[in-house]
Formats: structure tokens, sequence, C-alpha cells
């Protein structure tokens, strides 16, 4: 970061920062309650203190804990394998090129296709319960994790690979004490963007096809017109994705202590 | 013997069916403790020759040994110094100047003990703890040369260090390796554009001619040591100096015409 950069940054102090991003959200919300007080709005905008009210209520009867704790299951369970297969396989690609030659075909052409279309025939391998609605979720995150970890691997400065040869560093080393920390913050980019895609799908398949879980939550909701219902399980997805995405964050903090320096403006 | 030479050494770049001799029948040899440093116009192979002696880059031909064995890829008996730094923006200063000691396989105090030693010598014990992406370019490079000095190279290889550096700090650079060098009397071989870095801190310029390269001349500067900055004002600096760029001009006018 420049230092006139870092003068105008200066004065936004944490606080301010978390202030400033509260705004929009709160008059949303406010305006929302406002409307729906006078009654203004159609029976599916529910009023945020409604949506509140069954949110605590469900919370209370542990019932919206169980639909989170199923879907949360699923997500992670298809991250993990997701992101470990993506990461491997990426990162091998990046510094084999016959390795990045034998995927590249089949990558290209099933990225750009829904992993949600296969639930079906997973369904009919698999069976209806967890390991197909994870099968699907593992496909998802693989992609985004392959690709960046590919790209970061395969970007790695020529120079750092050569300084650590030169001091006699064997192809093990290079891999784990040079290709991978530098790597890195691509990797996590692949996995952050995993992370919100394995809830989309996640949700996606419950919606599809689940007889638990929140996006099964959501859609019996929207059945019997319960919209505080379907709010309060849109609130539960909001929340968890939320804190998901938080925590990692705090992991990249932590893991990229010098690579993230200078570089810390949005996010970082 | 000498510690290091080059015989008959030649580089040709293919590419397709183009072939382009970059370095044609190169010879060099380099005492033990002595500084030389390669000048020529850009482009003209010093810095692949560089490479090529590091062990990055294959050769199509020629020896070159190192304390008599012939070199067979990259190894630490040669302490690479590139102009991009090259540190590892994820370790701390130290984490990367006891990086080449821990490949070694060193104990662990014995290298954070010697990479504080090395530090010291650079001037940058205080930043100890501080990463890359807080230094200035000079205090980068003055790690990256901690680092390369660390693991003890028989030969130091660097390639135009001082080349990403504004004027100034590459003229306090210079001083500051003239004053290390006179302590650790390390054997330099140091590629670089710039005539007065080369006279200022060699023993012996050699000047490479346009491609495809080989050597034109090799003046031995006899400037008394340890040199202080304003040697660079005496009139035996100056005639050096004009003896050198003689040399050089016809090159970079050729390699210029080259270009065109």
């Amino acid at each position: 970061m420049s230092a006139a950069a870092q003068r105008r940054a200066a004065p936004l102090s944490r606080a301010r920062r978390t202030a400033l991003g509260l705004v929009l959200p709160l008059a949303a919300l406010i305006a929302w309650e406002l409307s729906a007080r006078i009654g203004e709005v159609p029976s599916y905008l529910v009023a945020p203190s409604a949506i509140f009210a069954t949110t605590w209520e469900m919370l209370a009867s542990g019932e919206l804990w169980q639909h989170t704790r199923v879907s949360l299951l699923r997500a992670l369970g298809g991250y993990a394998i997701g992101g470990a297969c993506g990461i491997a396989m990426g990162l091998l690609a990046g510094i084999a090129r016959p390795v990045e030659r034998f995927y590249d075909p089949v990558v290209s052409l099933t990225y750009p296709v829904p992993k949600i279309v296969v639930l079906p025939i997973l369904i009919a391998w698999l069976g209806a319960g967890d390991a197909s609605k994870i099968a699907v979720i593992t496909a998802a995150v693989f992609y985004p994790t392959f690709i960046n970890s590919l790209y970061g691997a395969k970007g790695v400065n020529r120079l750092y690979v050569w300084s650590a040869r030169n001091m006699g560093a064997g192809p093990l080393r290079v891999f784990a004490k040079v290709i991978l920390p530098a790597a890195l913050p691509q990797v996590l980019a692949g996995l952050r963007i995993g992370l919100a895609l394995a809830f989309i799908v996640m949700v996606a398949c419950e919606m599809q096809n689940s007889r638990s879980g929140l996006g099964h939550l959501i859609i019996t909701a929207e059945d019997s017109l319960r919209f505080d219902l379907m709010y309060a399980a849109i609130v539960a997805i909001a929340i968890i994705g939320f804190a998901g995405d938080r925590l990692l964050l705090w992991l990249r903090r932590r893991a990229l202590a010098g690579q993230a320096i200078g570089k810390e403006g949005a996010h970082g | 013997m000498a510690l290091l030479e080059v015989r008959e050494l030649d580089k040709v770049f293919r590419r397709g069916a183009r072939a382009v001799q970059a370095i044609d029948r190169f010879s060099l040899s380099v005492e033990e403790g002595e500084f030389v440093a390669i000048v020529g116009p850009s482009g003209c192979g010093k810095s692949t020759f560089l490479h090529i002696l590091g062990g990055f880059e294959p050769h199509d031909g020629g020896t070159m040994l190192l304390n008599g064995a012939p070199v067979r890829g990259p190894g630490p008996d040669r302490g690479m110094l590139f102009q991009e730094f090259a540190l590892y923006p994820w370790r701390s200063v130290i984490g990367n100047v006891a990086w080449g000691l821990e490949v070694q396989g060193k104990p662990k105090a014995e290298r954070i003990a010697a990479a504080e030693r090395y530090l010291k010598l650079v001037g940058l014990s205080a930043f100890r703890d501080a990463y890359p992406a807080e230094l200035s370019g000079g205090m980068k490079q003055r790690v990256a040369l901690a680092r390369v000095l660390a693991f003890e190279p028989r030969i130091l290889l660097m390639d135009e260090p001082f080349g990403a550096l504004d004027a100034q700090t590459r003229e306090l650079m210079q001083e500051e390796l003239n004053a290390i060098w006179q302590e650790t009397r390390n054997t330099v071989l140091f590629v670089t554009h710039d005539i007065d870095e080369a006279i200022y801190l060699a023993d012996r310029v050699v000047v490479f001619t346009a491609r495809p390269g080989r050597i034109k001349d090799e003046i031995r500067i006899g400037l008394e040591r340890p040199r202080r900055a304003d040697v660079r004002k005496s009139a035996e600096y100056m005639a050096y100096r004009n003896r050198v760029w003689d040399s050089l001009r016809a090159e970079v006018l050729k390699a210029r015409e080259e270009f065109k």
C-alpha cells in the first residue's frame, strides 16, 4: 500500500468500518418492517419482526437446529472431500505439465455444467440419502479449488524455485516449502469460492429431493404458504454461510502473515 | 588451478527451425577471492551465462569446472543473487536468511545464530522479524545478500543485483557491497550493464561482445583497496572508465543495430 493510500485509509477506525457496512441492511430492514406494519406489502413479504419471532421459536424447539445440522453435515462433507481432491490434483497439475494435459479436456468440458443435473443419476446409483447429495457438493467444490490451485502452482515465481534449488533443496522440499506457500493465496481463494458453492448446491439438492435440511424446510414452507418459516430457513443459511466465510478469512489472515501485507484493503 | 574454469562454453537458443547462438566459445577463469565483473550490451548473453553457471539452464558445449569438479545442476557451492531479490514473502527476514541453512539440515539454534550474524553484516539486525513486503528495495537486496552469504557458497553469482534499485540507492549499495567484500573476501562473478559499478567493485572487468556473446576485452582494475566512495572522482578511475567504455561502445551500437 502506498503512503498516500495509507493516509486515506487510516482515519476509518474498525468500528466505523463496521458501522458503515450496517447502514444499508439496517435501512432496508426498517423500511421493510414499517411497510409491513402499515399493511402495504403482499403476504409473502412477512414482517422482519415476525420472521425473527418464528426463527426464535424454531430455535427454542430445536427444529431449526435439526435441519441446520443435517444440512451442515452434507455441505461440509462434500466441501472437505471436494476441496482436498481439488487442491491435491490442482497443485499436481500445476507443477507437472503432463498431468495438466491429462485433466484439461475433461475439466474444461464439465466445468460449465451445473452439477445439480447429475443428482438424479447419483440418486439412482447411491440412493436418495446423504451420499448422493454429498457427491454432488463434492463435484461442485472440486472445480474452483482445482482451477485455483492449478493456476496458483503454475504462477509461482520461477526465481523462488531457482533460489531454493540453488541452496540444494530437492523436489519434495521445493514443493512443500516453496510451491505450497507461494500458491496458498490462490488456493485459499478457490476454497472461498468453493464454500459458497457448497452451500448453494446443498440447498439446491435439498430442494429437489430430501426429507430434511434447510432446503427441504424452504420447499415445504413455500408449499404450505408458511413464508415466515421460509425466511427463517433463509436466515439460517445466510448466517452459516457468512460465519463460514468469515472463518475462512480469519484463517487466511493467519496463514498469509507476510503475503497479506499491503493487500488487506477489502477483506484480507 | 583457478577456482572457476570455464572453457569454450557454447549456448544456442532454438525455437522451431530458428537457432540463435547466444554464447560463442566463451572462456573465463576466476581465482579464489577475486571479484570479476562482466559488462556487455543488453541481450549479449551475460545473464544467460550466469544462469548456465548456476545450473538452471543447459549449455550446448564446453566445460565448467568449479574447484576442479564439473558443474552439474544447481547447488549450494554457487550462491545466486537475482535482480528481483526472490525473497519468500511468507517468511520473515530472519526466516529467509536462515532458509539455506535449514535446507542443509543445520540445527535450529545454529542457523538462527548464523542468520543473525549475516543480518548484522548487512546492517539489518533491527528488521529480523519484519516481512519482505515491509522493506524497501535496497533493504530487500541486502536480505537476499545475507541469505546467500549465510550458506557459504564457494562463489557468488550476482545477476545485475542492483538493477532494480533507484540510482542513489544503487550507489549506496555498491559502497556497502564493497565494504562487505572487504570483510568476507568472497569470490564473486558480477554481471551488470553499469560500467561504474563494474569498475568500482571489481578486480577485473570482462567485456562481452554483442550477440553471440564472447570475450571482447579484459581490463584489470588496479585501484587500491579498500576503495572509498570518492575513488570515483580520481583521474585513475576516469581513465579506466574511458578504457571500458571505448571497448563497450562499439558492441552497444552493434546490439542496437540488430534490434532495428
